[in-house]
């Protein structure tokens, strides 16, 4: 019965001590190649924040309207914003040099994973921020337009614009991540569907509206008034 | 540059002393008693010099061009004194390229050039008040008084010629220093040399093919060191623009021009103050106008219309203080538009700003010019409701005090300059120097 109870302690500490001799020297190795990455990621930021000379890439952020297509009323400040993205790559660099030193299967598995991902997670980011410029520029465009024209609620139609063009931006994100595929594309068609139909319903009673107006109308109606706003040009 | 057709016709005259240019679109109505006055004025004033009088058209469809060519003042009725040595030739071409007053002139231009001009005057196609003395007045100061460049002087309505009154005039005059009144009057003389400098330059293709052709000559002219005067021509009556017209772009395109060339002439202007007065030919006289309507209520409404809806655009371009005063004024407006008054200094400050951003923003520009009109608007209401019972020289009087506000705001336009052209850390610096200035 000892004999039964010493042998079955005995062998549940041989595979505590093999898991752990399995275990350890990888989650050691982990840890300090994790310290390494955030000691380089700190000393990186630190450095570029000081002596990164990015003029240029601020100019850029500025003229091209990023800065304001992103809300802000100051301009964006790029030496910052490239220091904080080269810290979060190193550390997730680091982060996954860490999981492949377990050399297992799932840790195999997730550094692939995330190594095939990161690119097109980078190229999704970049479709959303171009959608979100674009949508700024162009729900800005229709805003000044609509409101020289006098067209009727030119803030809710530029929102429209905007929410359009973002949302046409998500669409082809998420297509680049193979991400619910069919549930946005299936969306956009129904949305743009929807969109054709109102234009044309809309253009087809404005002409019918415009048409008999014109036959009604006398010759010259209203010219008057709209001319007074520039003959004293 | 110039077509095969424009070649031959160029070749077929050889040379010419003058030309005179007159740039085109539909104006049948009108053309023909233009190219009969240039054509007495060439006859009259400069009998013994070749001449040309030439429309540049873009594509008219009611018989303009046949009207240039069948004008005549070959008519018992018209008795000249001096009999002219040599004939005035007419021609009539099309301009190719973007479709505007900026690519007829450079037609015309380079015909002159071709013609070995020594001077050459352009005159608008709808002109009703144009007398063969007109041409006298454009073009003997170049030919006999070496200037380079002879900008228009008229009497004009009260209410004509706003973008010139509110914009144009006020602003060049602060930047340049020379008090030429009406910078984009249309009408013209000009030197040889100055056309081949026009002609140099490679900027034919942006808002110069257009309505910005006429401050992109004054200003080159003064920015450049040519010699400018003015010759005063009496009144300038026209045909009612064409009610398609679009407003904004014209305004897009003249104020776009205008800030376009502050950034390549920034040497220029940046260490002059004050302004001094331009040389003035002829003799002035008062002449009856034509009343202008203008509708003040519906100018003031698209200018509350635009506070509403367009604030957020004009943030990207006016400074905090700025737009604070206009929302107080505007507030004002909302409760008594017949009490809408928009000052001289915010009004500088609001142009100066816009400069500002169009330097800083160039993405942007385009939206943000067309901001623009409300505002444009809004000052106009301002301007009739202010001078409603003023006299032309009352009002001539409350407009040179609008030039005197953009003479002063200088300051805070360099301040702003200064800081659209820099990056964040030197904003701070410029901030601090704006709210001095």
């Amino acid at each position: 019965m000892i004999g039964t109870l010493h042998e079955i302690l005995e062998q549940s500490w041989r595979r505590l001590a093999e898991t752990a001799t399995a275990i350890i020297p990888p989650l050691l190795a982990g840890i300090v190649i994790l310290l390494v990455a955030w000691v380089v990621a700190v000393l990186l930021r630190l450095l570029l924040v000081r002596l990164a000379r990015t003029a240029w890439l601020d100019r850029f952020l500025l003229e091209s309207g990023v800065c304001s297509a992103m809300g802000r009323s100051r301009p964006l400040q790029a030496a910052p914003l490239v220091a904080a993205t080269i810290y979060w790559l190193v550390l997730l660099i680091g982060l996954l040099t860490a999981l492949n030193a377990f050399n297992t299967a799932l840790t195999n598995r997730i550094v692939e994973g995330a190594v095939f991902l990161l690119p097109k997670l980078a190229v999704a980011a970049l479709i959303l921020v171009a959608g979100v410029w674009l949508a700024q520029f162009l729900a800005r465009s229709v805003l000044v337009w609509a409101a020289n024209e006098g067209v009727p609620q030119p803030r809710k139609l530029s929102s429209g614009v905007r929410v359009l063009v973002v949302f046409l931006a998500v669409v082809a994100a998420a297509d680049h991540l193979n991400f619910a595929r069919t549930v946005f594309l299936g969306a956009f068609l129904l949305l743009v569907g929807g969109l054709v139909l109102a234009g044309s319903i809309a253009l087809g009673l404005s002409a019918h509206y415009a048409l008999r107006r014109r036959l009604t109308a006398p010759s010259g109606t209203g010219e008057g008034e709209e001319r007074s706003l520039w003959d004293h040009l | 540059m110039l077509t095969e057709e424009a070649r031959r016709a160029a070749a077929a005259l050889g040379r010419a002393d003058i030309v005179v240019g007159i740039p085109s679109y539909n104006n049948a109505r009108t053309i023909g008693h233009v190219v009969r006055a240039a054509q007495a004025g060439l006859a009259k004033y400069f009998p013994q010099h070749s001449a040309v009088i030439l429309n540049s058209d873009g594509g008219s469809r009611d018989g303009t061009r046949e009207a240039v060519l069948n004008a005549s003042i070959e008519e018992p009725r018209l008795l000249l004194l001096s009999t002219p040595l040599l004939p005035v030739h007419r021609l009539s071409l099309p301009y190719h390229g973007i479709p505007g007053k900026g690519s007829a002139f450079r037609l015309i231009f380079a015909i002159a050039r071709e013609l070995k001009a020594q001077a050459c005057a352009v005159v608008d196609a709808d002109l009703r008040s144009i007398t063969p003395e007109w041409i006298d007045l454009l073009v003997r100061p170049v030919l006999y008084a070496g200037y380079d460049f002879v900008a228009p002087y008229y009497h004009r309505h009260k209410y004509d010629g706003t973008i010139t009154n509110s914009i144009v005039y006020p602003l060049t005059r602060a930047l340049y220093g020379l008090r030429v009144r009406q910078p984009i009057g249309g009408d013209f003389g000009i030197s040889a040399r100055l056309l081949a400098r026009y002609l140099q330059r490679n900027d034919w293709e942006t808002e110069v093919a257009r309505y910005g052709i006429d401050i992109w000559m004054t200003t080159i002219a003064i920015a450049e060191g040519y010699q400018v005067c003015q010759s005063f021509l009496g009144a300038k009556l026209h045909d009612a623009k064409d009610p398609a017209t679009d407003l904004t772009a014209m305004l897009q395109q003249v104020v776009g021009s205008v800030f376009t060339l502050m950034k390549e002439y920034e040497s220029v202007w940046r260490n002059r103050r004050g302004s001094r007065p331009v040389d003035l030919f002829g003799f002035r006289f008062d002449v009856g106008l034509d009343p202008i309507p203008v509708n003040v209520d519906r100018m003031v409404k698209v200018l509350l219309a635009g506070y509403r809806d367009l604030r957020e655009i004009w943030a990207l371009a006016l400074s905090k203080n700025v737009l604070e005063q206009l929302a107080v004024v505007c507030r004002q407006a909302e409760s008594n538009p017949r009490e809408w008054r928009m000052p001289d200094e915010l009004w500088a400050r609001i142009i100066m700003d816009f400069a500002c951003a169009h330097r800083a923003l160039p993405v942007e520009r385009g939206y943000l010019l067309r901001s623009l009109t409300p505002l444009y608007l809004g000052r106009v209401a301002s301007f009739v409701l202010e001078t409603e019972s003023m006299i032309s020289a009352e009002v001539e009087d409350r407009i040179e005090q609008l030039c005197l506000a953009f003479e002063e705001a200088k300051t805070y336009l360099i301040a702003r300059w200064d800081a659209a052209g820099s990056l964040p850390e030197a904003r701070k610096e410029a901030g601090r120097l704006e709210v001095k200035a």
